[in-house]
This record gives C-alpha cells, structure tokens and sequence, in this order.
C-alpha cells in the first residue's frame, strides 16, 4: 500500500469538496470546525505500472488549508494526525504533499514522534523530495533545447539553493549536465557557502543579480507575495521552472518569451481513474500529479519500503539516478512546455 | 477542476513568517505553573469531572450488565477499572493540595446521565452503550490525551496508566455495536442526534478551565471527533453515515 497526504488549496475549495464527498458536518462548518476535523481517508485507488504491476494505495486529506498556516499548532496537529491515519491504516510508504511536508520540516515535527498511542515510524514516510528534484533536472534538460537555450551555453539560476531540493537540483546540474555556470541564491550566506564547497563550483548571488544573467531560472523557493521583479531585465529568452509551493511564478511573468513551466510534476501513461488529483489543481488531473505523489507509488512499485527522502540535504546523486529509472520503468514523464498553458486560468 | 481563487491568493509559508517564528520559539509546549491560585482554582472543577466521570462510568457498566447478564464478569472488571482510575484522579488532586469541586461535577455530567437512566429503564441497550461506551469513553480519552502533554508529572504518570485502559473500554462498546449494527443502527443515531450535542456543550463549558490547564479547547474538540470517528469506522459505519451523525455536534 502506497498513501499520499494533501489537502485542498483553500478553506472554500476543501468546502467545496467536502460537500462533494457527502462529508456535510465539515462543508458546512465555519474555519474553526475545520481546525477541529479529523483527518480523512477520502479514497482508496488500484494503479497499474507500465511493467503491468498493481498496487493499492490511500489518499488522505489532512483537513489542512492554507489559511491555517497562521494557526501553528493546528497546522502542526493537521500533519501529525494525517501521518497517523497511514500508519494506523499499515500503509507502507506515505508521501507528505503540498505544505504538509513543508510544515514537517520547518516546524521541525520529528520530535513528535508519538501521537496518541501511536508510535510513528518515519521509515513509512517520504516528502518525495529526491524524485521531485530529478524531475526539476528533467524538466530542465528537455525544455531549455526546445525554446532554443544550449544548456552548454545557459547559465541556471537556482533559488533556493540551501534547500533540500535546492541542494540536491544544484549537484545534478554541476554534475551531470554540463551547463555553463550556475547561480545559486538563499536567503541565508552560510549555507550557500558550505554548499558551494561541497559541490566545487557555482557563484553565489543575489536574487537581482542573478535573473538578469540567467536563461535558466529554478524556483525552489516558494516566492513571496511581495517581490515585484521587472520583467524587461530578463534576458530575452527565459525558462522558468516553478518547482516551489505554492505554484505562483505565472503571475509574476508574463511575457513573450518568458516560458514558465510548473515544475515537479509528472504524468502518468495512463488514466489512473482516481478523483483526489481533481482536487490538486492540475491540468489532467487523471494523469498528472505531483511528483513527490509519484515517489510513494514509485518506492512501492519497487518495493522499496523505506522514507527515501528525508531530512535535509540527504538526496545523493544516486538516489535521483535509482528514483529517475525507476520513474520511466513505471510509466512517469516529467511534464513539459507544450502541455502548459501560457497562462493559469484558475 | 478549477478554482474559484487564484492561485497568487493561496498563503505561502512566506507570507506567515510571524508563525514560523513563533514556531521555533514555542515548539515545545511550555507548562503552566501547578501551583498558582487559578491554577488551582480551575483544576478543583476539572478534576471533579474526572473523578466523577470516572464513578458514572463504574455506575454506568454496572447497570450495563443487567442488561446483559451473560456479560457480568466482563463489564464487572471494566468497572472495577474505572474505580482504579477514580482513585488515581483523586490522588492527582490531592498531590497538588486542591479539594475537587464534586457539586459542580454532579451538575456537570446531570443531563448525560439522565439521558442514561432513561435508556436504561427503558432497556435500550445501544443508546446506554453510545452515552457511555462512546461519548463518555472519547470524551475521556480525548480530554486525558490532551492533559497528559501538560500535567504535572506526578498526574502525568497516572493519566498515561489511564489512558491505556480507556482504549479498551472504547473497544468494548465498540464490538457489541459492530456485532449487532444492523439492529441497532437505527437506535443508535437517534441517540446520537440527542446526545452528542450534550458533549459538545460540555465541551464548552469547560473550555475556559481547561485553558487554565493549558488545554486547548480546538485541541480538544478535535481529539474528541477523532476517537469518535475511530470507534464509529470500527463498528461499521461508512463516511457519509459517521458525517451524518458528527453533524449533530455542530448544529
């Protein structure tokens, strides 16, 4: 068994889906009462790999929105109590989606380890972090041709580098592609600077020095409302990856030239059948999910029962290599260019 | 399906920056001082809920058994178990030099329990079973669960004892309802419909207590619909039906 945890986009879409799903107590209820929802198991699913293997796995809503982030404990309670329903459902392998692995990780949730009477394990539980990371590279390495950029000409500017995707999207792209320079932007120096060391190159810059530099530009950091970025300073042709979380960087660019692509999320070849990826505001929801979705399905197809990705900084070249086959095997793509709308209507 | 808000109006962590930091700083939970005057003053009635729960509750499987004579040992032990507890609550409110409130508790639990006497005279076996195997033992349960993360240690050590026994006793009630569903399904949710809101009135009336104790009222609420939820999965009950039936505690 595979489980996947989410939740909705906002208060009035998980209202909205939970009037869909018959659950009226909480379609009704005001905030508050959704602070006091139980998580749910809303579905359960049978998915084929391209190899013809089956698997069975659970889809769990957290009762998380995102309005509760200024809610601490409730947001923590959310992610501890969802991680608690897979276990106590004997789910194998379980990905954190969306801001529920964000949460575990900068709220720093391990040391909660016991929820009631339950002990949990962390090795039932993954952010999907590796697989997400090498879909990012992916992405990159495919579409970057496509709108003309050379990768061995293109400078990549990664922001967000210190984090764990971050980190681990930096390494592959020094290591294995051959790009002509990278620029990594965090908010924190001394990170970028043990990080720099370790992988023996890159530049470390700001955030205005490097857009104008660069052809490339991986978002891993989900970008504040705040910054307003002049467009006419980015070189003429520009690819975008928005592999943070929320997906929000089409707002900030539209232009021409600027090709913004939602990065970390992957296709299935085939129709799953399933409804929870409706919910999760992807463009074919019967395929596309995200790709630490994926990663639970991918660790389980493998029979790989262990949390692959977890804690920061751990993800390895050869985990994104073993996670990358196993992908493709069973059926994965990374979604590029020609699928994305120029701009979301949502 | 597409959203009625836009994306760029979604929160992002970012845009909470103040709750990150407040994370860090209150990550872990800090207790309250046992031996203030409020403290104490709210742990009197607190306390006297428990300890009187915990006597209902013998009472209440006691009276269980007549109903189901076959099953007298078994719920005989279960009571005997809940005295166990009583004595440990009581103990709990010794320790800190606080005297329980007990009128407060009597009135406290009235409602509930004449709801139980009336179902018992009546012989309705699955509406004393959802007052006291159910509600009572969840309300329990959720409330020690939450008081274990911010007792003194001394009560810490003894709820932790409790909670153990608790979750069998949920299960209990929960086998005789699961064995007998399709009899008594229909009993069971109109007992429900007027009982469960009684929980969340009680609920609230001691919330401002409990916040003196560091209990969280949402925090609470929320462990409550959880082990109601569990129990009403485990006897067979499907998500529209348990919905249907959490509804009565928020209308």
């Amino acid at each position: 068994m595979f489980g996947l945890i989410g939740h909705s986009t906002s208060f009035e879409d998980a209202k909205r889906k939970a009037s869909l799903l018959g659950f009226d107590h909480i379609a009704d209820g005001d905030l508050d009462v959704w602070c006091t929802a139980p998580p749910q198991l809303v579905e359960n699913v049978e998915v084929k790999s391209a190899t013809g293997i089956s698997i069975e796995g659970s889809y769990i809503d957290s009762c998380f929105v995102p309005e509760m982030l200024s809610r601490f404990k409730t947001a923590r309670r959310k992610v501890l109590n969802a991680m608690e329903l897979a276990q106590k459902k004997g789910i194998n392998i379980t990905a954190l989606g969306g801001f529920t692995s964000i949460i575990f990780e900068n709220f720093n949730l391990l040391q909660h380890k016991q929820i009631r009477n339950t002990t949990l394990e962390w090795e039932r539980f993954t952010t999907g972090n590796t697989h997400t990371a090498w879909v990012i590279c992916k992405q990159l390495e495919i579409n970057a041709p496509r709108i003309g950029i050379d990768l061995k000409k293109a400078t990549v500017a990664v922001i967000g580098a210190t984090g764990d995707i971050g980190s681990a999207v930096c390494r592959w792209l020094i290591n294995k592609t051959g790009i002509s320079e990278l620029l990594m932007v965090a908010r924190q120096r001394e990170p970028l600077e043990i990080l720099q060391k370790e992988l023996d190159g890159g530049t470390i810059t700001s955030l205005n020095e490097a857009l104008p530099q660069a052809d490339i530009v991986v978002w891993v950091a989900s970008m504040p409302k705040t910054v307003e970025i002049d467009t006419n300073n980015l070189k003429k042709t520009c690819l975008m990856i928005d592999g943070g979380y929320p997906k929000n960087l089409d707002e900030k660019f539209q232009g021409k030239n600027i090709h913004v692509l939602k990065g970390g999320i992957v296709k299935f070849f085939n129709d799953i059948g399933w409804n929870m990826m409706e919910l999760a505001e992807m463009q074919n929801p019967q395929r596309e999910m995200f790709a630490c979705f994926a990663e639970a399905m991918i660790l389980e197809f493998e029979k790989c029962h262990t949390n692959f990705s977890w804690g920061r900084n751990n993800i390895s070249l050869e985990k994104m290599e073993f996670i990358g086959a196993a992908s493709l095997k069973h059926g994965f793509s990374a979604i590029g260019l020609d699928k994305q709308p120029k701009v979301l209507t949502v | 399906m597409h959203n009625e808000l836009k994306i760029t109006d979604m929160q992002t962590l970012e845009s909470n920056k103040k709750t990150t930091e407040e994370f860090a700083n209150t990550n872990s939970l800090k207790l309250p001082d046992f031996t203030t005057d409020s403290y104490k003053d709210a742990y009197s009635r607190i306390n006297a809920i428990v300890i009187e729960g915990e006597q209902e509750a013998h009472d209440n499987y006691i009276s269980i058994a007549t109903l189901i004579p076959n099953e007298l040992e078994e719920l005989t032990k279960l009571a005997r178990m809940e005295m166990k507890h009583k004595k440990g609550f009581t103990a709990c409110g010794r320790n800190l030099g606080v005297e329980a409130d007990m009128e407060f508790a009597k009135k406290f639990f009235s409602k509930l329990h004449g709801n139980f006497q009336i179902a018992l005279e009546k012989g309705n076996l699955t509406t004393c079973l959802l007052i006291q195997a159910i509600l009572i033992e969840a309300f329990a349960i959720s409330a020690y669960n939450v008081y274990i993360r911010v007792a003194d240690p001394f009560a810490k050590k003894i709820t932790e004892g409790v909670v153990k026994d608790e979750y069998l006793h949920l299960n209990y009630g929960q086998e005789w309802l699961k064995e007998n569903l399709s009899s008594c399904k229909e009993e069971l949710m109109e007992a429900n419909k007027v009982n469960l809101p009684l929980i969340k009135k009680m609920l609230d009336e001691v919330a401002d207590d409990a916040s003196v104790l560091a209990m969280d009222r949402e925090e609470l609420m929320e462990e409550f619909m959880i082990a109601y939820q569990d129990t009403l999965l485990e006897i067979g009950l499907d998500n529209r039906e348990i919905a249907r039936m959490a509804m009565a505690a928020i209308v």
